[in-house]
């Protein structure tokens, strides 16, 4: 099967001040992702992450390697047919409506005419901006920026989603709703690639990721392979109100018997963000 | 296609903002009042007087568009990476310049056909009132060639299609919105003195080096006292001959298109 996007001993250098020194943003970085995958890319500012998907998507050209979307050549417009792009804070043309700009990114993008108002709906529906589709952008939260932004990038159901930051200066409610987006898309079977600084989310939703650093990328693979540890095993116990320390001394010297050790006993809780989701979204 | 969504939506754009209907307001304004000047008697040239004012007015607010909505709707594309966004669909750098240039070019054209209407309008209202009075002194009554004005119109609005092109080609490499202004603004000054140049490499008392310098900018811009043929074309009843007025078109667009091209070449390497 063709990858979704292949790279392949990618390096960008920028010329920086008037003596021209040389920055190298992006070191020979090899990358696979697959059809049909949720892909986090991952690092600190600086680290090459948009410089990786600018290149991708034809914005900049790479100093050496080579870059394929669907096995075409990434700098070849007609290899972006099947590809959208919400940019780091998006900025849209203020003066259009919410629909009057999925019009235009569609009819752009190369819907046909017999297929444009379903495709508009559709990415409004998906996106949950129906309700506010015909009001000028100018007028939108920064929240429902985001959102018409990943509108506009799948309005022409391309097959290769590419988020920078989606979830960038806007509150868990609106992260959560973007994150269910993403979650639809793979169900879709789009390939999706996240850039975010939200592990949490990150964590949440992707199937592989990547994490880069200084241009290199450190380690790509599945969450599983990245974050397990090794001679650890977590239990979560149901049906208990009080634990004496009678019960833990007991459970020590089970566990001293099968050679572990406890490491941690605690009551889970759910985290902030879920509460704060849980709390909010039904308002 | 994406030539055609793109000069839509840059057209629309142009003509929702407030500085374009401010402009044009302000030039119609203009070319009415100098209806209200006839009142001061300008007897035999109140015409031209009346001509040489919408001509004025048309050029001066024409260029002034030409040259802020073209940075307007371009460089604040890139400055706005509303451009990313665009480019990152299945757009090629070409379409994006060429649809940008032909939204451009659309409105350049609603503004010039609106301003010659109005013109066309005073003129031919003032025509008929100016031969009864000449009849009545026993001079020669003034001429007015409604076709000539539509086609100097037409000349108008590539000499705009030139100073737009122009300021695509600075603002294809600009890096803030105030160096894309006032460069194109210079080069528009430039172009209209640019005979001066030529007179300048022509003249036997300029130095060798003036020579060469003023000789090689005259070369490098166009020269757009060619599309001065307002009062030949509207007034002159000898008018201008065809080869003329077609020489001055095929300039233009010659130019245009070299303008663009170049544009092009810069935007496509520029990255965002």
């Amino acid at each position: 099967m063709i990858p979704a996007v292949e790279i392949s001993h990618l390096v960008k250098d920028f010329r920086i001040g008037m003596r021209g020194v040389k920055l190298r943003a992006v070191d020979d970085l090899s990358l696979t992702v697959g059809e049909g995958e949720i892909f986090g890319f991952l690092g600190p500012n600086g680290s090459g992450k948009s410089t990786t998907l600018k290149i991708v998507l034809g914005l900049f050209k790479p100093t050496a390697g080579t870059c394929r979307i669907f096995g075409r050549e990434c700098r070849m417009a007609i290899a972006r047919s099947d590809v959208g792009f919400l940019p780091e804070a998006p900025y849209f043309y203020g003066y259009l409506s919410g629909r009057e700009l999925l019009r235009f990114y569609a009819r752009v993008a190369g819907v046909a005419k017999s297929d444009l108002e379903a495709a508009v709906e559709r990415a409004l529906a998906t996106t949950g901006m129906t309700a506010a589709a015909d009001r000028r952008v100018r007028t939108y939260s920064k929240g429902m920026l985001q959102r018409i932004g990943v509108a506009q990038a799948i309005v022409h159901n391309p097959r290769l989603v590419v988020l920078d930051e989606p979830t960038a200066g806007i509150d868990p409610v609106g992260s959560a709703a973007i994150g269910d987006c993403i979650l639809k898309m793979k169900e879709e079977g789009k390939t999706v690639i996240v850039c975010s600084h939200l592990l949490g989310q990150i964590e949440n939703i992707c199937d592989r990721v990547a994490i880069m650093n200084r241009g290199k990328l450190l380690v790509a693979g599945t969450l599983d392979e990245i974050l397990t540890q090794p001679g650890k095993m977590q239990v979560s116990v149901g049906g208990i109100e009080h634990f004496s320390d009678a019960d833990k001394a007991a459970l020590e010297d089970f566990l001293r018997s099968r050679g572990a050790t406890l490491d941690g006993l605690s009551r889970p809780r759910i985290s902030l963000e879920r509460y704060f989701i849980d709390r909010f979204s039904k308002q | 296609m994406s030539i055609y969504w793109i000069a839509r939506n840059t057209f629309l754009e142009a003509v929702r903002q407030r500085f374009f209907n401010f402009l044009l307001i302000l030039g119609l304004l203009m070319t009415a009042l100098s209806l209200a000047l006839s009142g001061f008697d300008f007897g035999g040239n109140e015409l031209k007087f009346v001509a040489d004012f919408g001509f004025g007015g048309l050029f001066l607010f024409g260029s002034i568009l030409a040259v802020v909505m073209t940075v307007q709707l371009f460089f604040a594309e890139i400055d706005n990476r509303t451009a990313i966004t665009l480019l990152a669909k299945p757009v090629s750098r070409f379409e994006f310049v060429v649809g940008k240039f032909a939204g451009i070019a659309l409105l350049l054209a609603v503004f010039v056909a609106l301003m010659a209407l109005l013109l066309g309008i005073v003129l031919a209202l003032r025509q008929p009132v100016l031969a009864a009075i000449a009849e009545q002194r026993g001079s020669l009554a003034p001429y007015f060639s409604l076709s000539g004005l539509a086609l100097f119109a037409v000349l108008q609005w590539i000499r705009l299609l030139i100073v737009a092109a122009m300021t695509f080609f600075f603002t294809s490499f600009a890096q803030t919105y105030l160096y894309a202004v006032v460069v194109s603004f210079c080069g528009l000054l430039i172009a209209q003195l640019q005979y001066v140049l030529q007179d300048v490499a022509a003249g036997d008392k300029t130095g060798t080096f003036a020579k060469i310098a003023a000789g090689t900018i005259a070369q490098c811009v166009p020269n757009l006292q060619l599309f001065n043929l307002g009062p030949q074309l509207t007034l002159d009843a000898a008018g201008v001959p065809a080869g003329t007025v077609l020489a001055a078109a095929g300039y233009g667009c010659v130019w245009a298109g070299i303008l663009i091209f170049l544009a092009f070449a810069f935007f496509r390497s520029r990255e965002m």
